[in-house]
């Protein structure tokens, strides 16, 4: 489906991510895989190093910690906005909502909406979607969007598939209404026939975790993990983002009237920086438009790989200028969703570590 | 199409993959090559295997026919 919004802008961005980092050489012997095959591995799909929690750090933790550096640094004032949008696939809990944990451990206003979304790879669009959904509310002034993941915890260290490439964090991304009414175009599909590609399979009302569902078996390519870890058929995302992905940037085009010589930077989520090139390669991008260098710096962290891509590589130009962006998200559910809006100029885009 | 044999044995570091060969006898046969060859075809051939396919191709001739089939179709 096609969406359409204005007067609606991205104020600022805080990255936020763990201290603990690993290194894919050292985790290797982890893996059923001769050295010299993930070694190949590491060199095809671009893996490096990522960025991991270190104990049982949980979503609100990393979270507060960037919204009480904004605090103190006068980047958002505690009492100037309205809603907390919470999208994480790793709450807290699962009830009450990591959003309404955040509001009661910071001792946040009442006059507040908090909104807990179940979204992944796409989760940065979809958060957008809602938060410029709720400022057409006079008495919601300024939304938090907060994209949170410690999924790092969900995952086998000897899985191949999924432990190389997983990162933990968060991001913090302030969104309020602008003069400006140049258009916000954004094209939305989900499939949920293909909801088994990328799941966590025990650990709901339907498959409750116990002993049986963490007992460890390998699969046929010889990785571990068990019923309580993530699993990820990397081949079947690998086609879905190849098939999905480039009509839909194209169709996102037609609405919006632009081409892609139009686009200033194509910032995509970033699932490894295979997947980007092959991507960029079929729609006819040069890789300098769209970055793929998060994953080898810090793992892919869901929702909160694209305000990743913007910290890292485009920090400086962002507070100083307004560029034209096609964002994209793709993943669980499955889900893809696309964007084409001007980002910046922000008030602060910065990155801090936990 | 009699390319895409020796496209596979570049993938699989061999100097020839014939027709009869088992591909699972190959000792680089494993989850990256197999996504390589689905690059390869995607790019090659502007045809989209899943991993259960070539899996379920046994032999090269076996991936000669699926792709002959999937380019017909």
């Amino acid at each position: 489906m096609n969406l359409i919004f204005s007067n609606r802008k991205i104020s600022g961005i805080l990255t936020v991510v763990p201290a603990n980092e690993r290194s894919f050489v050292d985790e290797m012997s982890n893996f059923n895989f001769p050295e010299r095959r993930s070694l190949k591995l590491k060199e095809v799909m671009g893996y490096d190093k990522h960025r991991l929690v270190d104990g049982p750090v949980c979503v609100s933790d990393l979270t507060i910690f960037g919204l009480e550096y904004l605090f103190a640094n006068r980047l958002l004032d505690r009492d100037e906005f309205d809603a907390l949008i919470v999208v994480t696939q790793s709450p807290d809990y699962i009830m009450p909502a990591t959003s309404s944990v955040i509001q009661g451990r910071l001792g946040l206003k009442q006059d507040m909406f908090c909104l807990d979304i179940n979204q992944g790879c796409a989760g940065f669009l979809i958060g957008l979607m809602q938060g410029f959904l709720l400022l057409d509310q006079p008495s919601i002034q300024r939304v938090v969007l907060v994209n949170a993941d410690v999924l790092s915890r969900k995952v086998s260290t000897k899985d191949r598939n999924s432990y190389p490439l997983v990162g933990d964090g968060a991001s913090i991304t302030i969104l309020e209404r602008t003069d400006d009414a140049t258009p916000i175009y954004m094209n939305l599909k989900m499939d949920g026939t293909r909801r088994d590609v990328l799941r966590i399979p025990a650990g709901g009302m339907r498959l409750p975790s116990s002993p049986e569902t963490a007992v460890m078996a390998e699969d046929a390519d010889g990785n571990l993990r068990s019923l309580d870890n993530l699993v990820m058929d990397g081949s079947a995302v690998f086609n879905f983002v190849q098939v999905e992905v480039p009509p839909m940037i194209d169709d996102l085009l037609q609405t919006a009237g632009k081409k892609m010589d139009d686009v200033d930077m194509f910032l995509f989520h970033q699932p490894n920086r295979f997947m980007l090139e092959k991507l960029a390669d079929k729609m006819g991008v040069p890789y300098e438009k769209m970055p793929a260098n998060i994953v080898e710096h810090y793992g892919n962290s869901s929702g909160v790989t694209i305000p990743l891509a913007i910290a890292h590589n485009l920090r400086h130009r962002v507070v100083g200028e307004s560029i034209n962006a096609c964002l994209a998200g793709f993943g669980v559910g499955l889900t893809w969703a696309s964007m084409l809006m001007r980002i910046g100029p922000m008030r602060f885009c910065e990155m801090i570590t936990f | 199409m009699e390319n895409l044999l020796a496209k596979v044995a570049e993938i699989l570091e061999v100097d020839e993959v014939k027709p009869e060969d088992v591909l699972d006898g190959f000792e680089e046969w494993d989850s990256l090559t197999v996504l390589s060859v689905i690059v390869m075809v995607d790019g090659d051939y502007r045809i989209n295997l899943s991993a259960a396919e070539i899996r379920d191709c046994r032999t090269g001739q076996g991936l000669l026919d699926l792709v002959a089939r999937k380019a017909t179709k």
